[in-house]
């Protein structure tokens, strides 16, 4: 661009110009001193600007993390990039600048306020992950298509829009169209619209608006379907049942089986092949529907003991923070007693009661943890075993619906086996009536052969059945044995935070009590 | 004994009109067996009922001395409807039927009362009791429930004692049956008691027991002994049965008339029950009254337990079941006492009196002048209508120590339509606490207000209406040295700040006007948990100990832990050997945090923590300051508000209501005018003379002129009249002040100041009356062609002078 700054030369954004930046807009006067004295670390910064710093290059802001303004306006900077650990951020500015596409903005779902006038875009896109934006300025770049406006429609939080000195702008039905298809918006290009000319907008552009409306409920519609389906098929999941209500083993079984197919269009196999189905869809759905009623008593069973968990916890807590209050109330006004008094002996005598009184606090809150501890393992063990039983007598009702499959299985190969022979004496006889597709006709060339495919394709069969019974009992297993562990590394992670916690303030008590006496036995 | 109130069952009878159908409403009367009551006795009663009866809706009357007096003064007979005073035949053969009926009674009965059939009425004329009911419906809603009608009915009558309640025989028969009035001694309860005591409990509890039972046996004995009644179950007392059935009424009950409330039939302080009446019919208990009212059963259906003196009129009341079988059994009786065939159709005639009517005033007024005191064993209540007292009292309740209602205990006086929406004051006179309680609407939200003086930094207790205030203050307690509020709903989640003051600090040069505030010594503030922060940066408790410059924080505890983090800020500024002021040293915040924080252990952290919380400080130290204003306000405000006690009055309140009443009489003002006005403008000048002519008759032409002309002079003739009366008036006040004038100039000399001033005054009167008889002269010559050509005008387009038009024409 033909700017002045245009003439020096790029500036790199390194460690020096960043610290530099830092010290000038942090802390000022005594707090400046303190933070001159300590340093300030780069992701303690709310706020950093950058401007008419002729940088090229967004770089080095990785360290930044908690950064919530960033103005880098008035820079010749090309590319939006390296702001992507900026996930705090909520007001960016980068006006002024030599952009031509907006682009890695994807991390940055709190920003609010993004700035972009005076650049060369010429197209609003990749604006996706910004949910929370509310003001846009895009004023002076090069967007000339009207349709980047429906873009905007996403935006539920937009309300102030700047695009002035676009080529859009110069349309007439500029402002009509804007204010027509975001009917949120508040401001636009500095000025509040009114209500009057909404309405007139609204008049004008009805037509196209409800057409779109429709096609974006329609779409919405359709993600919210989809929603739903992924949600029922995860539920299922969870009930390790999925694809269980229907044919789907059953279409999976043939799926991958030629010879079983091909055998399918012997006579008489075509109603056996339905009733079988039948049956076997039957025996499938009543899996699904045993399935779901047992992840539903699995689910309260787990609720049931995660409340009574819970409770126990509370109450625990409860008695911890009434100790604890007791102790305070007792110990602040033996502490202010030992400040008010004087003689050496008295002092160390309420310094060995008070610590008394700490240790004392100790070994009650220390008891109550291990009570508890004992309590809940006690708990967690009678769950587990509950648990564990709920999953056996689970697997072992799945196991035997799963036989029952396997039976109809074998009686369909019996059938089916019976089938073939007669048709492959038909045909050594040569009084078979219908004809039978070649490859089909192929298999009947003698005995083994015909008693092969219908064997493999029984195997096929038998095969999915079992693999898809040991996927449930792997997944259910492998599910119960994590949820036990997670249940009891939980439990010790508790314990030793609380443990840890009570040291802590112990130690901190003690300290104090120690730092009294220090300060004490100086005076 | 104590007078029936007629008045009671005529009320109860007006509520009872649109429930005839669904309650049964009974009068009854009992007498206690003993009691010989005697015509005359009835008489007498009858006619004070009547006469109440009569007084009901506006005269109140007040307790007499002089019973009978007051009967006959207060009723003018003369005015009363002809149906006081005579019988018509119908009620001439009831009374026929009731004798007859009376008299078998008497004979199969001899040892029972004689019947309360016919009382005479205040005009000496004997009517029959049932007669004297009249159903009315009023048109007050609260009359239309018992409860509320028989509250306004207690109200509303005042009870005055009769005469004489005891006559010899009844001593006589007191020592009978004496019985009956002995109250159960309470020995007998407390040995049962402590029989029951023995089983269970040890030697030692016992006796303390004992003890105890006998001081309260005592007392109760004392208590006891300021009211044996000499005349336990001689009294005669009416009152109200209301039947179950109907209007969702589930079980019998009785209305006592005199307190309004509702007893069951079980009391026991209803001894017995002689007969019973409605305005349809007349009952007399068969059954006997040993255990009172207890073992009564209501099937007035039921002849052998309710004997009827007319037939045929309630029969829808009777239960099916005990019908069929009297209906057979107690035949006999029914003849035996004169149940002629005729009887059977007889109704009862329609009721004489007149209907009662309760003008709104006295429906407001509720009591007798307005006013009521009930004394209660060591309380009195006292009622007042509203707006009778200017300060809005409507009730005042006194508790009392002792039985002679000497010790005032507490007082709780209940206002009505207050400005400052005060509703109940409560004073313990024990304490001397004062608590106040208001209504919301308060200027300053007040809830209640409980004080021991209204002087400042004293002791006393204010709740507000939290949501009417933008702070969100519930409670503000204060003592001499302390002040404590509570807070709730607010968006800074501040719970609770509490205040501690030193004693004041004199100040040599200040002006008076300039207010001198205590010291704080101490402010701490509570919070509640703000969920959008976590637990360890959301501050549950800031103690700012101003006097020794720290400043305590107690952070929340989080979820999962016991312990919460504290920081505590000692705010010194201090120098350094350099003489450099030293900013911020490690050792000012002393903080133990449940998870250690890196950016906590910041100087600057800290540092801005603390100007942080120094601003705070200054806003807390502020806020208290205001908080003692605003009770200073509110003092003041409260100290206003009792002193002028201003009432509201409802803008429908078309009575009491002035702005509306002056609107209100303006409009109607204005509507006369305008009536007037148009009055005016129809006034026929034609009609005088077209009265001399033929009616009817179309008048010719000539006539039509005649009559144009005669009207126009004759109009012509009343302008000049005008005028000339006029002038004369004019001139004859223009003489008059000439002699006046001439008179005082020749006796200016002579004149008292007196005089003198009495001329001047004259003078200028005068001067005013003839000017305006000046100006009424002129306009009357302005305005007289004016009007005349109007008439013309007027008298030339009237259609009756038609003939006018047509000569033009």
């Amino acid at each position: 661009m033909n700017r002045p700054c245009n003439s020096m030369e790029p500036r790199v954004m390194d460690d020096d110009m960043l610290k530099l930046a830092v010290g000038d807009q942090g802390p000022q006067e005594e707090a400046g001193q303190l933070a001159k004295q300590e340093g300030i670390l780069f992701k303690d910064v709310l706020s950093l600007q950058l401007d008419f710093r002729n940088i090229l290059r967004i770089d080095n802001l990785w360290q930044f993390e908690n950064l919530r303004k960033l103005q880098l306006d008035n820079n010749i900077i090309e590319k939006i990039e390296g702001l992507e650990n900026l996930a705090h951020l909520v007001w960016l500015d980068l006006s002024f600048n030599n952009i031509e596409t907006i682009e890695g903005l994807d991390t940055l779902v709190n920003l609010e306020d993004l700035s972009l006038f005076n650049n060369r875009i010429s197209k609003i896109d990749s604006l996706d992950a910004l949910v929370k934006l509310q003001v846009l300025s895009l004023g002076n770049n090069r967007i000339d298509n009207m349709m980047n406006i429906i873009y905007l429609r996403r935006f539920k939080c937009l309300r102030t829009l700047s695009l002035s000195r676009n080529p859009i702008s110069e349309a007439e039905d500029y402002k009509m169209f804007i204010c027509a298809y975001l009917p949120d918006l508040v401001y636009l290009d500095y000025r509040r619209i009114d209500d009057h000319t909404k309405e007139l907008a609204e008049a004008k552009h009805q037509y196209s608006i409800d057409e779109l409306k429709h096609r974006e409920n329609l779409m919405q519609a359709q993600l919210e379907d989809e929603q739903a389906r992924r949600e029922e098929l995860e539920k299922h999941k969870t009930a390790f049942v999925e694809h269980l209500n229907g044919s789907f083993l059953f279409d999976s079984m043939y799926a991958e089986d030629s010879e079983g197919n091909k055998l399918s269009y012997l006579p008489g196999v075509g109603e056996l092949l339905e009733t079988y189905k039948d049956k076997f869809v039957i025996i499938c759905v009543n899996i699904f529907e045993y399935g779901l009623k047992q992840q539903e008593k699995r689910k309260t069973e787990l609720d049931t003991f995660s409340e009574c968990v819970h409770e126990a916890i509370q109450e625990n807590q409860e008695q911890g923070k009434r100790k604890i209050a007791k102790f305070e109330e007792k110990h602040l006004s033996s502490l202010s007693a030992i400040r008010e008094e004087s003689e050496l002996p008295n002092i160390e005598k309420m310094i060995l009661e008070c610590s008394a009184d700490i240790s004392e606090l100790f070994d009650a809150l220390m008891t109550l943890e291990m009570q508890l501890v004992e309590q809940l393992e006690e708990t967690i063990n009678m769950f587990e075993r509950n648990i564990v039983d709920m999953v056996g007598v689970f697997i072992e009702n799945v196991q035997s619906l799963m036989a029952q499959c396997r039976d109809l299985e074998s009686h369909h190969h019996e059938k089916l086996l019976e089938i073939s022979i007669s048709t492959l004496e038909k045909i050594v006889e040569g009084d078979l009536d219908e004809d039978l597709p070649n490859d089909l006709r192929a298999l009947f060339v003698d005995k083994d052969t015909i008693v092969n495919a219908v064997g493999a394709s029984h195997d096929i069969h038998l095969l999915k059945i079992d693999n898809r019974e040991d996927e449930l009992v792997t997944r259910i297993n492998s599910w119960c044995t994590r949820l036990v562990d997670k249940i009891h590394k939980d439990e010790i992670m508790r314990n030793r935070k609380r443990v840890k916690e009570i040291n802590q303030y112990i130690d901190h008590m003690q300290s104090e009590l120690d730092n009294l006496e220090c300060g004490d036995i100086l005076d | 004994m104590e007078v029936l109130r007629e008045k009671v069952e005529e009320e109860e009878e007006a509520e009872r009109e649109e429930a005839a159908e669904r309650a049964e409403w009974a009068r009854m009367e009992k007498m206690m067996r003993p009691v010989e009551v005697r015509k005359e006795e009835t008489t007498l009663k009858q006619e004070t009922l009547r006469d109440l009866e009569k007084k009901l809706s506006e005269i109140q009357i007040t307790v007499s001395a002089e019973l009978p007096a007051f009967t006959k003064d207060t009723i003018d007979i003369s005015k009363l409807p002809v149906s006081y005073k005579t019988n018509t035949p119908k009620e001439e053969h009831l009374l026929q039927v009731a004798d007859n009926f009376s008299r078998q009674y008497s004979h199969l009965c001899p040892d029972r009362v004689p019947l309360f059939l016919h009382p005479l009425n205040e005009c000496e004329v004997p009517k029959f009791v049932s007669t004297t009911l009249r159903p009315t419906l009023m048109p007050y809603p609260e009359l239309y429930n018992w409860d509320s009608c028989a509250q306004f009915v207690s109200d509303f009558l005042t009870m005055v004692p009769l005469p004489d309640p005891l006559k010899p025989t009844i001593k006589k028969e007191e020592k009978v049956l004496p019985k009956k009035y002995t109250i159960k001694p309470p020995r007998d309860l407390c040995s049962r008691f402590e029989q029951e005591q023995e089983v269970k409990k040890q030697q030692e509890i016992r006796a303390q027991e004992k003890k105890r039972l006998r001081e309260e046996e005592e007392r109760l004995m004392e208590a006891e002994k300021a009211k044996p009644d000499a005349l336990h179950g001689l009294r005669v007392h009416s009152w109200v049965l209301v039947l179950s059935g109907k209007r969702e009424v589930p079980e019998n009950f009785f209305i006592d008339p005199f307190t309004g409330h509702s007893y069951s039939t079980q009391d026991e302080h209803f001894l017995g029950i002689e007969s019973l009446w409605n305005h349809k019919n007349y009952w007399i208990n068969m059954q006997d009254c040993w255990n009172c009212c207890k073992d009564l059963i209501f099937d007035l259906g039921d002849p052998v337990r309710w004997e009827y003196m007319l037939l045929g009129t309630d029969k829808s009341q009777l239960s099916l079941t005990e019908e069929d079988d009297s209906g057979i059994n107690d035949e006999d009786d029914v003849e035996n006492l004169g149940k002629e065939d005729e009887d059977k159709s007889f109704d009862m005639p329609h009721s004489w009196v007149e209907q009662i009517e309760i003008s709104p005033e006295a429906f407001e007024t509720r009591c007798p002048n307005g006013k009521k005191v009930i004394q209660y064993k060591r309380a009195k209540l006292e009622k007042w209508a509203p707006y009778l007292n200017s300060n809005g009292l409507v009730s005042r309740l006194t508790t009392y120590e002792d039985l002679e209602c000497t010790n005032i205990l507490e007082i709780k006086e209940w206002y009505q339509n207050r400005e400052d929406m005060l509703e109940l004051k409560h004073i313990n006179k024990t304490t001397d606490l004062k608590t106040d309680y208001f209504k919301p609407g308060h200027p300053q939200a007040l809830r209640v207000h409980s004080y021991k003086s209204m002087q400042p930094e004293m002791d006393r207790v204010i709740e507000f209406y939290e949501t009417a205030r933008v702070d969100g203050l519930i409670k503000r307690e204060e003592t001499p040295r302390t002040m404590t509020e509570y807070y709730q709903g607010r968006p800074d989640f501040l719970s609770y700040r509490h205040a501690s003051f030193g004693p004041r600090v004199k100040k040599l040069t200040l002006s008076s006007a300039e207010s001198n505030p205590r010291p704080i010594v101490k402010i701490t503030e509570r919070f509640f948990r703000n969920p959008a922060k976590p637990a360890e940066e959301d501050v549950a408790e800031r103690v700012f100990l101003v006097a020794e410059e720290h400043i305590q924080l107690r952070y929340h505890c989080r979820e999962d832990h016991i312990t919460a983090s504290k920081r505590e800020f000692l705010r010194r500024t201090e120098v350094d050997s350099k003489g450099n002021k030293i900013i911020m040293t490690p050792d000012m915040c002393i903080s133990f945090e449940v998870e250690p924080m890196e950016h906590t252990k910041k100087l600057l952290y800290q540092y801005e923590a603390m100007m942080n919380l120094k601003r705070e400080e200054k806003l807390s130290r502020h806020q208290v300051w205001e908080s003692e204003l605003e009770v200073l306000e509110i003092l003041k405000l409260r100290e206003e508000e009792e002193a002028a006690h201003t009432l509201t009055i409802s803008i429908y309140d078309t009575k009491r209501n002035e702005k509306s009443k002056e609107y209100r009489e303006a409009m109607e003002r204005v509507m006369h005018e305008e009536h007037l006005r148009q009055v005016e403008t129809q006034l026929d000048y034609l009609a005088p003379f077209l009265a001399q002519l033929p009616p009817g008759e179309k008048l010719t032409r000539w006539q039509a002129v005649h009559l144009k002309d005669e009207c126009l002079s004759d109009f012509k003739q009343r302008l000049i009249n005008k005028a000339n009366l006029i002038q004369a008036r004019f001139e004859k006040e223009t003489q008059e002040l000439q002699k006046k004038q001439q008179w005082y100039q020749e006796n200016q000399v002579t004149l008292t100041p007196e005089d003198e001033d009495l001329y001047l005054s004259y003078c200028s009167q005068a001067m005013f009356r003839i000017r305006i008889l000046e100006q009424r002269l002129n306009r009357h010559k302005e305005l007289a062609p004016l009007k005349y050509l109007a008439l013309e005008e007027k008298l030339y387009k009237d259609p009756r002078l038609g003939e006018l038009q047509k000569i033009f024409a």
